[in-house]
């Protein structure tokens, strides 16, 4: 038993794969209560997919695809930002069109470097395997960078989420603060592009969050139970990879998945079962 | 202004959406003093209030808070919303709730302490909410969500708490509790400042009255403020003079369908 | 109220201009599609081939007869080349495009098929039989043969014949040069297979194992006498992403197999192969030349010169 549950983490890659699923599931599952809380999914996967242009440009620049992946991401988070002050286009017009264009970009420029197409695998649902000891220093480094941001300005970010017109009226500056909360989600992403890639982290920011909204009624609760769910689903789903023989970021969406179904069925007062006996002392 | 003044409005002038909502508005508010504002619906009641927090710029006028303008921060006024400006899923718990009334004490990097938290407690017990301090929010009926609310507008430690439409929608007996907490607020020297459809309320309960159509109509004790000119003006075509008796068409007073249907004209008319 | 009849007549003649543009593009198309173009002079073929080194192969049967063009550019990845707008209309107005087979091009193929066009398609690999993979190796793909025949010189020579018979009958009158061409480049072929093998003795036959990036070198070790180990892209393409249980295998058989290196192609991503080089201590080669030749002034400017700078990369790992 025992060295079932060691033998995939005897090899170095595995350790580093693991140590940098966790890190994901932790990060994003922190941050993502508050993308469940403020309705920023789909804002989320834009971001996520708009890292494709600066990771092309790394590319044919020879620097680092991650501090690519961080420039586009915080260029977008910024265009966002500045796209839905004026007003002129909703906001989700506004994700939807800078989403597109930058994705799209990223597409021209890569089909110009013309080799490495695997990579576009890679970058797409993640290379967890490929995680080199400087890769996870530089995400531990995002990651610690982007929970302790969260844990200072805690009350404030509760308070710009929950009520915007107290925050205003408080002197908290609810916009500065959704800035930096984009801010937060560019990092995060960035964080994950190596385990679950740009098309798979809009689940890990979205689902172990939900997960923990339906079991929990205080954010506190609900991120330090989001986090749990995150990491522990990373594990799993590693563990489910090696033995299964399939595709490890995938592997890990699908195990955070099948948890929120159990708690969306199984849930104690809010979940499906629980509301139709509740239904059902009522009649 | 004078010394004996609280809160002094000069000439104050707010557009919303386009369009001039506040024209010179010129009103000063002694120390302690209980106003009604009231008005039609569009009248603006809420972007006055605005004004006062600094959530709507001033397109004219000064707002003066005993020497210090509004919207700084730590500032002495709290804002009471109409109640469904908030996000009623989000897991917060009713003493979450009245600490965010705090924050504005609070530094950026401050945690709450003790002497925070006894606050909040204090405030609950005084609304008769103590007992709920530990429950989400959503769970609460919508006379102790308003409560909660109150709360925390309390928890910031106010000189002035503006109320938006506390009345609408609530029983009796929730009314009558209220207005016995604006009356332990006069006493501890909050001056409020209360907007109203229920002018009965208004007139008997209050000792000075705003009356606001876009521009302040008139303003002191009531007996000088509901004239027959007075109302005429302000409600226009609603009011309705008989023999001896003044009938306005306002939405209903103090009953739930009717606060409802105010709030929708509201949103409608853009005075939100 | 005025502004209803206002929009109905602005709305009435835009429809049936937007129709016709549309039927205006869609006949335009149409035309475009069946407008090849005739090569012209009879005596000098148009011949596009889609790799650099396949190129440089049927240049050598040409002779000075014509110029071979090429699609997929040095250092582009033939497995997952993705053609340019221009690229296509070049091969729409060749009168032959010679390509790999086998499924090395992938979907490039049925794109070359359908860009019309005269130009016949000529598949160098016909007729070469197909090899199964080794255990170690990874299993091909249902439908899958592995396709990198020309890392065998000998196979190379029906390579030649193929594209000798194409030029024959597309160009009748050069038939005599063609033939004299292709037995000339045939006994050079013969040269390099002797001169590969004098270099392969000097690895002891025990050693002789190779670890490679993806299956590419499968006829090369059927040749000379190699096995493969394993690689870490787990098919004969570069689209498979390895799972962590094969990279798992993969290291236990390098430890078990003792192989020294593992190789990877110039413009190849060596970083997984890194991760188990890491792992197991052995080296890597990041500058094998196989898919394609270098430019004019490099290290392998034709296939002769690919082949034998490859050989002398991997004989030199084992040292």
């Amino acid at each position: 038993m025992i060295h079932w549950l060691t033998e995939p983490f005897t090899l170095q890659f595995m350790q580093r794969a693991l140590a940098a699923s966790l890190i994901v599931g932790v990060v994003c599952s922190v941050l993502g209560c508050f993308v469940v809380l403020r309705a920023m999914a789909f804002l989320g996967d834009a971001l996520a997919h708009a890292v494709l242009p600066g990771v092309a440009i790394a590319y044919l620049l020879g620097a680092n695809i991650l501090a690519g992946a961080l420039v586009a991401a915080l260029v977008v988070a910024a265009g966002i930002g500045l796209f839905s002050r004026r007003g002129a286009v909703k906001e989700d017009t506004a994700i939807g069109i800078l989403f597109a264009a930058a994705l799209a970009l990223g597409v021209v420029l890569i089909s110009t470097v013309r080799s490495y197409a695997t990579d576009l695998t890679h970058i797409l649902f993640g290379n967890v395997l490929g995680v080199s000891p400087g890769d996870l220093w530089l995400t531990g480094a995002l990651a610690v960078g982007v929970l302790a941001t969260i844990l200072l300005l805690y009350k404030e970010l509760l308070l710009a989420s929950f009520d915007p017109v107290l925050a205003h009226t408080l002197g908290r500056r609810p916009e500065l603060l959704r800035f930096v909360m984009l801010v937060l989600l560019a990092l995060t992403v960035v964080v994950s592009l190596q385990t679950v890639g740009v098309g798979l982290v809009a689940a890990m920011l979205v689902t172990p969050a939900a997960t923990a909204y339906l079991l929990t009624r205080r954010l506190s609760s609900m991120m330090a139970l989001a986090a749990v769910i995150g990491a522990a689903s990373s594990v799993t789903g590693l563990y489910v990879s090696y033995y299964l023989n399939v595709a490890s970021g995938a592997a890990v969406v699908l195990t955070a998945t099948a948890a929120f179904l159990v708690a969306f069925v199984a849930a104690p007062g809010r979940g499906v079962l629980a509301r139709r006996a509740a239904m059902r002392r009522a009649a | 202004m004078s010394t004996d003044d609280c809160l002094s409005l000069e000439n104050v002038t707010v557009a919303y959406r386009g369009r001039t909502a506040l024209d010179a508005v010129t009103m000063a508010v002694p120390h302690g003093g209980q106003v009604a504002i009231v008005g039609p619906n569009g009248a603006g009641k809420s972007t006055l209030f605005k004004a006062l927090v600094g959530l709507l710029p001033l397109r004219a006028g000064r707002i003066e808070l005993r020497d210090r303008a509004p919207g700084t921060q730590a500032q002495p006024i709290a804002y009471v919303p109409q109640r469904e400006e908030v996000d009623w899923t989000f897991p917060v718990t009713v003493s979450d709730v009245v600490m965010m009334g705090r924050y504005g004490r609070l530094g950026w990097l401050r945690r709450p302490r003790a002497a925070d938290r006894e606050l909040v407690a204090d405030c609950l017990d005084e609304l008769g909410m103590a007992d709920f301090a530990g429950r989400p929010v959503g769970d609460l009926s919508g006379g102790q969500q308003q409560r909660v609310f109150l709360a925390r507008a309390l928890a910031q430690e106010p000189h002035v708490l503006l109320l938006d439409e506390p009345f609408s929608g609530v029983d009796v007996g929730a009314k009558e509790a209220l207005l016995d907490i604006l009356e332990r607020l006069r006493r501890r020297g909050i001056t409020v400042l209360v907007s109203t459809h229920d002018l009965q309320t208004a007139s008997q309960r209050f000792e000075l009255v705003a009356l606001l159509n876009g521009r302040l109509i008139a303003y002191g004790p009531p007996p000088e403020v509901f004239t027959a000119e007075h109302i005429g003006t302000a409600f226009g075509g609603h009011a309705l003079f008989l023999e001896g008796m003044m009938v306005i068409d306002e939405c209903g007073t103090g009953e739930v369908a009717g606060g409802q249907h105010c709030r929708d004209h509201e949103r409608d008319v853009g005075d939100a | 109220m005025t502004a209803p009849p206002a929009r109905r007549r602005v709305t009435a003649p835009l429809l049936p201009m937007i129709l016709a543009l549309v039927a205006a593009a869609v006949l335009l198309a149409a035309a475009g599609c069946g407008a090849g173009s005739d090569s012209g002079d009879r005596g000098r073929l148009d011949v596009v081939a889609a790799e650099s080194f396949l190129a440089d192969i049927a240049q050598n049967v040409a002779g000075d007869r014509f110029t071979v063009r090429t699609l997929i550019p040095p250092g582009a990845d033939p497995h997952a080349f993705e053609p340019a707008p221009k690229d296509l209309g070049e091969v729409a107005a060749a009168d032959l495009v010679i390509v790999n087979g086998g499924g090395l091009e992938g979907p490039l193929l049925d794109t070359l098929t359908n860009v019309g066009g005269s130009a016949t398609i000529v598949d160098a690999s016909a007729g070469l039989k197909t090899r199964t993979p080794q255990p170690g190796e990874p299993p091909l793909g249902a439908g899958q043969i592995d396709p990198h025949f020309w890392l065998d010189p000998v196979a190379v020579q029906t390579y030649v014949a193929n594209i000798r018979d194409a030029f024959v009958k597309a160009d009748p009158s050069g038939a005599a040069a063609y033939a004299v061409n292709a037995a000339a480049y045939s006994a050079k072929l013969k040269q390099l297979d002797a001169w590969i093998k004098a270099q392969v003795a000097q690895i002891p036959a025990q050693d002789r194992t190779l670890v490679m990036n993806h299956a590419s070198h499968g006829y090369f070790a059927d040749r000379y006498g190699f096995q493969i180990v394993g690689t870490v892209l787990p098919g004969v393409g570069t689209a498979d992403t390895p799972t962590a249980r094969q990279l798992g295998d993969l290291t236990q058989a390098i430890r078990r197999s003792g192989a020294k290196a593992i190789f990877v192609e110039i413009d190849e991503n060596p970083q997984l192969a890194e991760q188990i080089a890491a792992e197991t201590g052995v080296r890597v080669v990041t500058d094998l030349l196989d898919h394609s030749l270098t430019a004019a002034g490099g290290v392998a400017p034709t296939y002769i010169a690919m082949m034998k700078y490859d050989t002398q990369r991997i004989v030199e790992a084992f040292r």
